[in-house]
């Protein structure tokens, strides 16, 4: 008996430990009729290894993408940049072919030499991106990457669970609105909206001005029931929090499930981020890598695509044919260019640790 | 590691020794290593951006002791302590009369006790999020029952928090605690009653005293875990409860900051392995009660 209890124990102790760490890479691949190795798909580029998040693409892009070239594509997805990185300094620059992840993680990858310059010549339709979303921070030259999907931070609400109207972030500090608004776990972006308050800069290295954001962070928390990354949307349309502040695919799901909420730019300025695909510098099949971000920029495949995913639309070409249901949730508002938002950017170590000091207190006093 | 004082006289005894050579190298590999690459990690520098630079320094030390941080450790604690005490409330009388069932109800209960382990403890943890939601199950429960009239807020709070870590944690307690009650010589409860005591004092002096080594693994099998179970207070209580491993993860998810995250670490391990030498001087015992 006491066998079957040590066994039983350590049974449970190992599945306990398993469950923590959740991550589910399991490489949903997408086998088509893969016997048609076609003629432009050398056997050299018989298979692509894309790497992103889960869910990036619907299935039908990829099943087509094989049909049409023969490459089989292995979808393996990581659940943070972070994560990404780490695995691709690990595999020095090989292993995968294309690569999907946000703006300031690129920068990154691009300065430790991770990142392959694209060849455009392969890449014929790289003169539908949206200007809009090319030249920034993270690739001035947009010698590397091509974006795929951008988003701003948006306040939504409730109107109906909410009594006073919301136009800034400020207002998300009216006491009116206690214990009823959910915010996104990250805290550049978190910290960022108080630093806007103050008209400050996202990216300051300025840690007197990080630490006053924070003390004004701390007032929130009365006001904040949940803080949370993934899924927040759900939280929104099931009344657990009246208002949130959300990434865009979050706002489109939310929406499309409850039109009668509304979607605020804040005034104090709009942050706004880029994911973008590049090709890791040892890929073992750069040539169906090109072929994939080719396939990918074709406007009736981007409209696919982006319905799908929720996010801004960066395919200018694509732009006309996203469906109206869709539209006012992946084109930007009239109005918003570059100039007049700001992307989160890597800031000093300094500043860093300032943020996650200031965002440290910050839940701490959301749970008190 | 010693080397064994006895010489190898026979041919078995070396044999037995290769035999174990896998085992030995496997545990320095994948037990050791990284415990010795953490310790490594927590007294270097980060790189401004990502990484690590190769450049000795306390820093990371020294910034534990700020009371933003330190406070992680103390709510840890609060958490580990309130989680604990619930699971010895509901788990030793459980444990202690399921050791009194028939053999054959002893295997069914066994039975229920380990199903739920079947489904991924996230999974489960989601299951939760459904009765504790607005007009989820328990809401729907109250107000049809009419004790409550408006929805009540009970999800991303602290009580929900603590709901998750005893339901997580319970069946470790309920098994130690069975299997020292289940050894017990029950004629020693009968002797007492024979010799005039009560049943309460029966049961303090014998039965409690006989299942106490169950009762104590029990404490930590179910404290030490519910140190590092940061992601149901993190699911259930919103991020709103920061423990050290939601710390941990912050460091090294989102800061960048991988040596403060092994200097985290590296004080956590040395307070768990502080309560289990605790353990060890209070109950003289080398082994934990229904593990080995």
């Amino acid at each position: 008996m006491k066998k079957i209890i040590a066994l039983a124990l350590s049974a449970v102790l190992a599945l306990g430990t398993l469950a923590g760490c959740s991550s589910a890479p399991a490489s949903g691949s997408t086998a088509a009729s893969g016997s048609t190795a076609a003629s432009g798909a050398a056997a050299e580029a018989g298979e692509l290894n894309l790497y992103t998040w889960e869910g990036m693409f619907p299935q039908e892009v990829l099943d087509a993408f094989t049909a049409e070239t023969g490459i089989k594509v292995n979808y393996s997805s990581f659940d943070t940049d972070e994560t990404m990185l780490a695995k691709l300094e690990t595999a020095k620059g090989g292993d995968y072919d294309v690569v999907i992840a946000d703006d300031y993680i690129i920068e990154t990858a691009i300065a430790e030499g991770l990142v392959m310059e694209l060849d455009k010549e392969k890449i014929p339709n790289f003169g539908n991106i949206n200007p809009l979303y090319q030249g920034q921070f993270f690739d001035p030259e947009n010698a590397y990457t091509v974006p795929y999907g951008s988003g701003v931070q948006t306040i939504v609400y409730n109107p109906d669970l909410v009594d006073i109207e919301i136009d800034s972030y400020a207002d998300l500090w009216d006491a009116s609105l206690e214990s009823s608004v959910g915010i996104t776990s990250n805290f550049r972006v978190m910290n960022g909206m108080a630093l806007k308050m103050a008209g400050e800069s996202y990216n300051t290295d300025d840690v007197a001005a990080i630490e006053a954001a924070g003390a004004k962070l701390l007032e929130l928390a009365p006001n904040v029931r949940l803080i949370k990354d993934d899924n927040l949307q759900d939280d929104m349309i099931s009344g657990e929090i009246s208002a949130g502040v959300m990434y865009t695919s979050q706002v489109t799901l939310a929406c499309m499930a409850n039109p009668d909420l509304k979607v605020v730019y804040p005034s104090e300025g709009i942050g706004f981020g880029i994911m973008a695909q590049f090709i890791p510098v040892n890929a073992p099949h750069p040539d169906a890598a090109h072929a994939f971000i080719d396939y990918i920029l074709r406007p009736e495949v981007s409209k696919q695509c982006f319905e799908y995913i929720g996010y801004y639309c960066t395919n200018q070409a694509a732009d006309e044919l996203i469906s109206e249901e869709f539209r006012p949730f992946l084109t930007l508002p009239e109005g918003f260019t570059a100039d007049n938002m700001e992307m989160i950017q890597n800031v000093s170590a300094e500043a860093m640790e300032a943020h996650t000091k200031v965002w440290t207190e910050f839940r701490t006093a959301c749970g008190q | 590691m010693k080397t064994p004082s006895v010489p190898l006289k026979k041919k078995k005894r070396s044999s037995v020794w290769v035999t174990l050579i896998p085992l030995y190298l496997f545990t320095l590999l994948f037990v050791a290593g990284p415990l010795v690459y953490m310790f490594v990690l927590s007294f270097q520098t980060r790189a401004e951006v990502w990484g690590v630079v190769n450049q000795f320094t306390l820093d990371n030390y020294k910034n534990i002791l700020q009371p933003v941080y330190l406070n992680t450790f103390v709510e840890s604690f609060k958490l580990a302590i309130t989680s604990t005490l619930l699971i010895c409330a509901i788990g030793y009388p459980f444990g202690y009369f399921m050791a009194k069932l028939s053999p054959a109800w002893k295997k069914r209960v066994m039975l229920l006790l380990m199903i739920p382990f079947w489904t991924s403890s996230l999974i489960r943890l989601y299951g939760w999020i459904i009765i504790f939601r607005a007009n989820g199950t328990l809401d729907k429960l109250l107000m049809g029952l009419g004790l409550t009239d408006s929805p009540l807020k009970l999800l991303y709070t602290y009580p929900a928090v603590v709901v998750g870590m005893v339901y997580a944690l319970l069946q470790f307690m309920i098994l130690a605690v069975y299997s020292s009650a289940e050894k017990m010589d029950w004629s020693l409860v009968e002797a007492a009653r024979d010799l005039g005591a009560t049943p309460l004092k029966a049961f303090l002096t014998v039965t409690l005293k006989l299942t106490l080594p169950g009762l104590l693994s029990g404490v930590i099998l179910t404290f030490i875990p519910s140190m590092g179970l940061f992601f149901i207070a993190d699911i259930l209580g919103g991020n709103k409860v920061v423990l050290v491993g939601s710390l941990i993860q912050d460091q090294l998810m989102k800061a960048h900051n991988w040596p403060f995250a092994a200097a985290l670490s590296v004080v956590l391990m040395i307070l768990t392995s502080l309560m289990i030498s605790l353990y060890k001087r209070i109950t003289h015992t080398t082994e934990l009660e229904g593990i080995l």
